[in-house]
């Protein structure tokens, strides 16, 4: 069966998120589950002038990998993959899980290693994309697998992602340009801001963000979308703060994540489960124990966990830190192979100071702010 | 529900094909339908200690392409894709299809200049082979619309193919090297010939071969593999010849071909069905209608026609000639855009004379290649 939803969302992924034009070469990252978008989105490319790249992967190649690759084999990084980063002027990423747990038994110092290697390219993409030279957006195609992690049938998990994506809208591309600009009034606000304190059950963090770039995220990098994000001064992240969702990452899940600062650095990491990956994962380079994204997410229409960050993070009434690599846009300095954006439900009971005066009460902005 | 078959098939193709050495660079081509072979290709050449990846195809992409591309995107190949054949060691083709038809309403024209256009990469593959600088092989994972082209269930169809292939065998590579003794002794056998004599239902032929070299293929370019074959003399080729099984060729049929020779040109061409076909092919350009190559099927195991080229050129018992385009290495100087495969089925009635000798009879050479050795034969 045909979902006109996919037509819909192609639509809007090249001609609005991407912003595809005539002669571009677009990659095309996904797994053969979402061959209906992917033809879809191949032949909106292909309408717009584009030069459409799939690069499509199969799940157990990761897996075959981690398993039985050398030091060598993990470090080695595709010149292939590195001449696209370096060459093409869009990136489309389609998450379309087949398991999302899939690597769930593999030696967590041996994916470390692997990550690192791989940090290049994330990297280097990043700084062209901060550079203005390529244009990316990460996306998400519902799948069995990303229901089951919602606890949804595949068909809630559809009306959940396109409703999130506002495709059940007349005019979805409309209605991303009006949310876009209450996302810019947080954004406009939050620029005048030095210092935040967050205060929640088991959270009173402090830290900086006087000096450094926030930047609404209104559909073109990720889509669903909906937050303000900046890169807090380094050195500056102090005190506590508890998760209220578990932290997914390379498909493991770690629950009740508590993190203790100082000066910038995590002190103190613990977890009801999964500490021991939580730990390893701090301790996979410098930057991996330093906060390298601050945010809100605002996105109403997105109101449940789901175990996928590209939504979680998003979640109207949430604010979330990433450890590890920041976006070079924000001004934000870390760098990392890891970055882990953990979730913190301000929705009851939660409040945000700027510069010593509340300005958010759970989970909204007070005075009209967003 | 794993298959272990796939696993051999994988093994032959790293361990014999291509003989895969660590820190080497490979690349797996194939569309997501060949994925039962994708991933035991790159588990076992992870396990080996090269770096392996895969550059994977959707069926029905390149059909939408040749439907709604605009020339410039008709004709694009893509830079990364020409950069990234200069960087690989080695790499693996798997011809498999979901739809093997999936062209047939497609405007002809227009998917000529899309396969024109991507020549450029094949090309620029092809000399680095020539200079040894790539090593490559083309094989098949099983899939319905392969089955059903044979007219066999998958799972016959798989049956078919790991046969073929050999991999049930104790030992795949080591009867693939036996096979590469065999067939090299019969191919340096050949290159004393002067001239082929064929007889069969509907065919008279004589085909000049003094001088050209003859080749073994024994599992090195092709899983499955199983012929010896050459260049013939591009005037020496006079006589007619009927074919007996269907020429399938970009996803069309051309049944019961009949051609007649003078002086290594095709002067009569007729066919039961798809003659307006074969007619058009032959017109291509100048070489169409001249002779590439002639070659015998030697592989047993396959025994049936199944309208996939990679087999029915190796069904034992046959002989192939190919209009078009010839191997410039074995002394072929025939150039073409077109090599088209046509196989004559001489395991019923056929003799083959070479220099006045009978050599072949009903499917096979009546001596093993001299000098003999102690080998198994393929069967």
């Amino acid at each position: 069966m045909s979902d006109s939803r996919h037509e819909r969302m192609a639509d809007v992924l090249v001609g609005f998120c991407a912003d595809v034009r005539e002669g571009d070469l677009v990659t095309l990252e996904t797994t053969p589950l979402a061959a209906p978008m992917l033809s879809a989105l191949y032949c909106r490319l292909l309408e717009a002038g584009a030069h459409p790249l799939p690069r499509i992967s199969l799940e157990g190649m990761t897996e075959s990998l981690l398993d039985h690759g050398n030091d060598e084999q993990l470090a080695w990084v595709n010149p292939a993959r590195e001449d696209d980063i370096e060459t093409v002027d869009v990136r489309i990423a389609l998450e379309a899980p087949g398991n999302t747990r899939r690597l769930s038994n593999v030696d967590p110092a041996r994916q470390a290693r692997s990550d690192r290697s791989a940090e290049r390219l994330r990297n280097r993409y990043l700084e062209r994309a901060a550079a203005g030279e390529l244009r990316w957006v990460l996306t998400a195609y519902p799948t069995q697998a990303s229901a089951q992690d919602a606890s949804m049938s595949l068909a809630e998990y559809e009306d959940f992602v396109y409703g999130a994506a506002f495709l059940d809208d007349p005019d979805p591309v409309a209605r991303w340009r009006e949310f876009g600009e209450r996302l810019d009034r947080v954004e406009a606000f939050l620029a005048t801001k030095r210092e935040l304190r967050v205060v929640a059950e088991g959270t009173d963090l402090r830290l900086v963000t006087g000096g450094r770039t926030w930047i609404a995220s209104k559909g073109r990098e990720n889509f669903p979308d909906g937050e303000v994000f900046t890169g807090p001064v380094e050195t500056s992240v102090e005190g506590e703060i508890r998760f209220t969702y578990p932290g997914v990452f390379n498909a493991r899940e770690v629950d009740d994540v508590r993190l203790r600062f100082e000066a910038g650095e995590v002190v103190e990491a613990t977890a009801a489960r999964g500490q021991e990956f939580l730990r390893e994962m701090i301790a996979m380079d410098d930057g991996a124990r330093r906060v390298g994204e601050f945010a809100f997410g605002l996105n109403e229409g997105v109101q449940m966990f789901t175990r996928n960050t590209l939504f979680d993070e998003k979640i109207g009434g949430t604010i979330h830190l990433a450890l590890g690599t920041a976006y070079p846009e924000t001004g934000g300095l870390n760098r990392s192979a890891l970055h882990w954006d953990l979730v913190c439900d301000l929705r009851s009971a939660g409040e945000v100071f700027a510069d010593g005066e509340l300005v958010y009460r759970d989970g909204k902005f007070l005075n009209g702010v967003g | 529900m794993s298959d272990p078959r796939y696993d051999r098939l994988a093994e032959l193709v790293l361990d014999h094909s291509l003989r895969l050495q660590p820190g080497e660079v490979l690349r797996i081509e194939a569309a997501v339908v060949a994925a039962p072979l994708v991933l035991p290709l790159h588990r076992e050449a992870i396990k080996r200690g090269a770096h392996a990846y895969a550059a994977l195809d959707l069926d029905g992409l390149k059909e939408l392409l040749v439907e709604h591309g605009s020339d410039d995107q008709l004709e694009f190949v893509s830079p990364i894709e020409l950069r990234e054949m200069d960087a690989i060691d080695a790499s693996i083709t798997i011809w498999s299809e979901e739809n093997t038809r999936s062209f047939s309403q497609a405007d002809t024209e227009r998917r000529q200049r899309q396969l024109a256009a991507h020549r450029q990469v094949a090309i620029r593959r092809r000399d680095r082979i020539a200079q040894g600088e790539h090593r490559w092989c083309g094989t098949l994972s099983p899939t319905e619309a392969h089955a059903q082209d044979a007219d066999m269930s998958l799972r016959d169809y798989e049956d078919f193919v790991f046969r073929a292939c050999h991999v049930l065998d104790e030992d795949p590579v080591g009867h693939w090297r036996r096979v590469g003794e065999l067939l090299q002794a019969r191919a340096a056998e050949l290159g004393s010939v002067r001239e082929l004599h064929i007889l069969g239902a509907g065919t008279d032929l004589t085909v000049l071969v003094e001088g050209r070299t003859w080749r073994a293929a024994h599992g090195r370019q092709n899983v499955p593999d199983g012929e010896v074959y050459t260049s013939p003399v591009e005037t020496g080729v006079n006589g007619t010849i009927r074919f007996g099984l269907p020429a399938v060729f970009n996803g069309r049929e051309i049944d019961d071909p009949r051609l007649r020779f003078e002086d290594g040109r095709v002067v009569a061409a007729e066919a039961a069905g798809g003659d307006a076909y074969l007619q058009s092919l032959l017109r291509l350009d100048e070489g169409a209608n001249g002779v590439g190559e002639i070659a015998f099927g030697l592989n047993y195991e396959i025994d049936r026609f199944t309208r996939n080229i990679l087999f029915d050129e190796k069904i034992g018992g046959t002989l192939h000639l190919a209009l078009g385009m010839g191997f410039e290495d074995l002394g072929g100087r025939n150039r073409s855009a077109l090599h088209l495969d046509l196989i004559c089925d001489l395991r019923r009635e056929g003799e083959v004379y070479a220099d006045g000798e009978l050599i072949w009879r009903n499917g096979s050479f009546l001596q093993d290649p001299q000098p003999a050795r102690p080998v198994e034969h393929v069967r």
